[in-house]
């Protein structure tokens, strides 16, 4: 990861921008169900799988040694969330199921019966992206 | 087990773009169009081009570079399709990309590290 950053100080001119964006485990996502009204309302909590969270601490350290190395300056950082959408809850569970970066096992915030009601609704996962600029020096 | 940071770029193929925010979201998110607006822009880990093909409206060239000739491929596409004539793909990875220094005025890692 570092050599990366390295790579992108060595074709940015000087004063150039480097966007680095990723999924923000520091923060929970949301299995939301959807409304008819467009709406989503949250009816569980969604971890960042352990192998995810030490792949997010290892970009993490290398951004910092890049930067403390003196190879590139913040100008800002900040979070923005986004809705992977699904067409019913068997959906969701389906990528949870496929995918590494969540755990597989939602942590509901509603009773089974109320989620089996809403198995054909539309669901969504809301999760957090965090992002941050940097200069080149 | 975790693979060693320079063979994750060979390893991990090529999300879909379907999973992300759409581009001008993400892009408003950095700044807006200002950030890319007549700059030379490169993607690193463009996948299949969303993020790279949302800044051709507004930059004077784009590259992506993706370790996925799959998702390489894909963006040829959709660049085909969109005409987006100043967009370049390529394969490679983030730990040796094919350009000189210099080159760029913005370099974009969008869920790349």
């Amino acid at each position: 990861m570092v050599d990366a950053l390295k790579e992108a100080r060595r074709i940015l001119r000087p004063r150039g921008i480097l966007v680095d964006a990723r999924p923000d485990s520091r923060v929970l996502a949301y299995a939301e169900r959807g409304a008819a009204t467009g709406t989503y309302r949250q009816a569980g909590v969604i971890a960042t799988s352990r192998e995810e969270l030490t792949n997010d601490r290892r970009s993490d350290d290398a951004v910092a040694t890049a930067v403390r190395s003196g190879w590139f300056r913040s100008l800002g950082a900040g979070r923005f969330w986004h809705r992977v959408l699904f067409e019913d809850r068997a959906a969701l569970q389906r990528y949870l199921d496929d995918h590494a970066r969540f755990v597989h096992r939602v942590r509901w915030m509603v009773d089974p019966a109320t989620r089996r009601r809403w198995d054909r609704d539309p669901w969504a996962i809301r999760r957090a992206v965090r992002h941050e600029r940097f200069a080149r020096f | 087990m975790v693979t060693s940071s320079s063979a994750v770029g060979r390893l991990l193929p090529a999300i879909s773009s379907r999973l992300r925010p759409p581009p001008d979201d993400e892009l408003r998110e950095y700044g807006g169009v200002a950030l890319v607006r007549r700059k030379r822009v490169i993607d690193v880990g463009c996948g299949d081009g969303r993020m790279a093909l949302g800044c051709a409206p507004y930059a004077s060239a784009v590259f992506g570079v993706d370790p996925d000739p799959s998702a390489i491929r894909l963006a040829r596409i959709k660049a085909r399709e969109l005409g987006a004539a100043n967009t370049h793909f390529k394969v490679g990875v983030a730990q040796e990309l094919p350009f000189a220094d210099g080159s760029f005025d913005v370099v974009i890692l969008s869920w790349t590290l």
